[in-house]
């Protein structure tokens, strides 16, 4: 596997993953911008507007033929919030060439092409995104908002870091919201879609077995591609995932009723973080408290008190929090806060062994180097890099893990307080 | 060793059948750093009633025994736990149920043989004790209730609810609070002495292995354990037809959830593939995203994703599933069912029916991208008698007459039923 990156223009960016694993070729865009209250609904509903056509791909039925006739090559798309940053990604994945009857398809330039097309080339209808696909596309965000509670344990999350972050950026949903969407129309979303696509930051992926002379050329075809070459350069305007100082909040209690049989605990933890290594003594410290099977939630929650069928915790690394959540019966609420407490305060006392520092170290590891042999993870994991400015190659990630001593998780557990707990239930 | 190779997609299966009666799969992956390995027994949540190698009569365990046993496996005598232990190693350990196989398996990049050592030992060392499954009625119990709050789960149980009249596969695979309440150590014992007997077990390896090399180190943690005969399992006769057209549910969802099940009965040994494809192309044709009737429900805003389509089929039962939101599931009912008639009559067009066809085939080689998906497709199609590169072998001879023959003969109105959840 060989990684490159190179700046086209400004604030334009080609990475090029060139990896001989997988049978297909996965391109990727990506556009940052910061995420806002007035503009986080806007973003949410040009992402849906994109992949229903483009000027020379109109309909979604005329996207999709194609598509199937490149043997199903498969278009996706989100948005997501990384950091103080919305994210809208757009992938194309099809596959590579030497695993197709006829070889002389050449999957990975179309799939660039098809797919800078849809993202860079929208169809318009004097000067303004056509009008039936924005006023469906509205539809279809306000769908997707009030999804919101179809997943409980999702939603149980969701809600606890809203009331985490309440006012700030963090604390928004990532499609927006409801009483937004009647200002959206054809018009203004076009010149918000002007506006993003002029100054966000562009991140365009390729992962596949590109060698050194189809390196060249494809890096080549891209940088003259119509639709690329239209792009200005600029300064990206989006939000680096630094470390930002926390103030130590108090302790926050908030309760929601739904109809739901099984009550949805989240506990959303403050660290306070100070450099960028003790990231990875907390996902260390992440591993020990409940990121696997041997972890001190799993066995304290589930299996000694069986309170539980789920009991974990997961670090949002870009943040600087933990989340802990626990699918419980409603009567158990107490018992399972208590638990939960008591392992926060083993892991600030040193009350965990040796052991249980090397199974988290272990685990971690193990999804480390897993990462070059899934596709969009290891897409993922360059971008996140690219978003935080913190280069690692794999090899040293693993040795910097393997650093981490008990007394460093320890000193990490005395910078880490509750700030909300979450309780779903009946 | 038995070699298959694939030239389509280059890759090839290594296949042995050892003396005990139990298959292991090889499908090396050269430079791959994860492997995965996953060993199953032909021994699901359909299989309630059956007859002991050996005995006379049949005997009929309550539902749930089979993910009930998978949950217990991990629990060892030195008061150890497999999972932990494992997880410990750094691995990613796991365990399954479906309704027709039980699956127990590791992803790891390092210390493969010493997770092996602990995967092979479990599943051959069952510790059951009263108070060890009574504990267990309280997790899963738990689990159960998660269950209950997915809209998506209810929503597929009620279509084969509303599709089945006896067959055990409408029940939810955990069994039920009530039902595992019944479940006791014996029970325990007799179902794992039934069906975790090698000659009923498949072991699936894949990763950067050499083939020769861990096919002795699996035969060398196999407990010396013979064949005790074929084990009979008894299904009640199902009746052709659906029990009713439509079942509702009310729950907390912003839009209601749908599925529209088509109760088919398993085709042939020879045909099973064909048919398994020829229904995917089918889908993909009535309801796919360039299909006109997606175009006319989307534009009129009664869906606003394409609804997942699927052919869920063992050797006992088959059906489609087509599951998704919908602000009218009626409404999107009554359409895909005149769309079918509209094509019996018209006949298919033979560019759409390529064109999804070559979309298919793509499909099918991407399901060679990842050692877990690999290996899980050879088992789970092995209990079902396929070895899964006949999926790419036979594509090619899918054609559009057969097509129609598999849309006349399945797509049948008075075999479908329309499940949904709403507010």
């Amino acid at each position: 596997m060989k990684y490159k990156k190179q700046e086209i223009r400004k604030g334009i960016n080609i990475h090029i993953i060139n990896t001989d694993r997988f049978k297909t070729n996965l391109v990727a865009i990506f556009l940052t911008t910061p995420i806002t209250r007035e503009e986080v609904t806007y973003d949410a509903v040009i992402s849906s507007v994109l992949r229903r056509g483009s000027k020379n791909m109109q309909t979604q039925e005329q996207i999709s033929k194609e598509l199937e006739n490149m043997y199903g090559a498969a278009f996706d798309c989100g948005i997501d919030k990384t950091g103080d940053n919305h994210i809208l990604r757009f992938y194309l994945e099809s596959i590579n060439d030497k695993y197709l009857p006829q070889n002389d398809e050449k999957m990975l330039k179309s799939s660039c092409e098809k797919l800078l097309e849809i993202v860079f080339n929208p169809l318009t209808e004097g000067q303004v995104f056509k009008k039936e696909y924005v006023e469906q596309e509205k539809e279809n965000v306000k769908r997707m908002i009030e999804g919101k509670i179809d997943n409980k344990a999702r939603y149980a999350m969701d809600r606890c870091i809203e009331e985490m972050y309440k006012g700030k950026p963090y604390g928004l949903y990532k499609y927006g919201y409801i009483e937004d969407l009647n200002n959206i129309n054809e018009q203004n979303l076009y010149e918000h879609y002007q506006n993003l696509i002029d100054s966000c930051k562009i991140d365009i992926f390729i992962s596949g077995p590109v060698d050194e002379n189809e390196e060249q050329k494809i890096q080549k075809d891209i940088e003259e591609n119509e639709n690329i070459k239209e792009l200005k350069e600029r300064e990206a305007n989006y939000i680096k995932t630094a470390i930002v100082d926390k103030e130590v909040e108090q302790e926050k209690i908030i309760t929601d009723s739904m109809e739901v049989t099984q009550g949805k605990l989240v506990l959303g933890l403050d660290v306070q973080l100070k450099t960028e290594e003790e990231k990875y003594i907390t996902s260390v410290y992440n591993g020990i408290l409940g990121g696997s099977a041997t972890s001190k939630l799993f066995q304290e929650v589930r299996e000694k008190a069986s309170l539980a069928y789920t009991a974990s915790s997961s670090f949002i690394r870009h943040k600087g929090n933990i989340m802990i959540n626990c699918g419980i019966e409603i009567k158990n609420y107490e018992k399972a806060l208590d638990i939960i407490r008591k392992q926060l305060e083993d892991m600030k006392s040193g009350n965990f062994t040796e052991e249980d520092l090397e199974n988290s170290k272990k685990g971690i590891i193990s999804v480390i180097k897993g990462i070059e042999d899934e596709q969009d993870t290891e897409i993922t994991y360059y971008f996140g890099q690219e978003l935080s400015g913190d280069k690692m190659e794999i090899k040293k990630y693993i040795e910097t893990i393997q650093k981490v001593t008990k007394q460093n998780v320890i000193d990490i557990a005395n910078k880490i307080s509750i700030n909300t707990i979450y309780f779903l239930k009946d | 060793m038995q070699v298959i190779e694939n030239l389509k997609i280059k890759e090839k299966l290594y296949t042995e059948k050892l003396e005990n009666g139990m298959t292991v799969m090889i499908i090396p992956k050269k430079d791959t750093q994860k492997k995965y390995v996953i060993w199953g027994t032909h021994y699901g949540s359909n299989d309630s009633k059956f007859v002991i190698p050996g005995n006379k009569e049949a005997i009929e365990v309550p539902k749930g025994v089979a993910h009930f046993l998978e949950h217990k496996m991990f629990e060892q005598e030195n008061g150890k736990n497999s999972l932990d232990v494992l997880t410990a190693l750094g691995v990613e350990a796991n365990a399954y149920t479906t309704n027709d196989h039980t699956a127990y398996l590791f992803e790891c990049t390092d210390k493969f043989y010493e997770a092996l050592d602990e995967l092979m030992d479990y599943v051959q060392h069952p510790y059951f004790t009263d108070e060890n499954v009574e504990k267990e009625k309280g997790i899963i119990g738990q689990e159960i209730m998660m269950y209950d709050d997915y809209p998506e789960w209810k929503v597929y149980l009620n279509t084969l609810e509303a599709m089945y009249h006896e067959h055990p596969v409408k029940l939810d695979i955990t069994g039920t609070i009530e039902t595992i309440s019944h479940i006791d150590k014996e029970v325990l014992y007799n179902c794992y002495n039934t069906f975790y007997n090698p000659s009923n077990m498949v072991l699936v390896v894949c990763g950067d292995f050499e083939p020769e090399e861990i096919l002795k180190e699996i035969e060398s943690r196999l407990l010396d354990k013979k064949s005790e005969g074929e084990i009979k399992r008894i299904y009640p006769t199902e009746s052709e037809e659906i029990v009713q057209s439509a079942i509702n549910q009310n729950m907390e969802v912003s839009m209601p959830l749908f599925t529209i099940g088509i109760k088919d009965k398993p085709a042939d040994e020879k045909e099973k593939v064909k048919k398994h494809i020829a229904i995917e192309i089918l889908l993909n044709l009535i309801l796919g995203r360039s299909s006109e009737l997606y175009k006319e429900l989307y534009n009129e805003g009664v869906i606003f994703a394409q609804p997942s389509l699927e052919y869920e089929f063992t050797s006992d039962y088959a059906h489609i599933l087509i599951t998704g939101q919908a602000t009218n599931p009626e409404e999107l009912f009554d359409k895909f069912k005149n769309k079918i008639s509209e094509i019996m009559q018209n006949g298919i067009n033979e560019d759409d029916f390529n064109r999804i066809k070559k979309m298919i085939y793509g499909g099918y080689v991407k399901e060679y991208n990842d050692v877990a998906e690999i290996a899980r497709m050879f088992l789970s199609d092995s209990f079902k008698g396929i070895n899964s590169f006949d999926y790419i072998e036979e594509i090619g001879s899918v054609n559009v007459e057969y097509g129609k023959q598999v849309l006349d003969i399945v797509f049948n109105d008075y075999k479908m039923v329309l499940s949904t959840v709403k507010k």
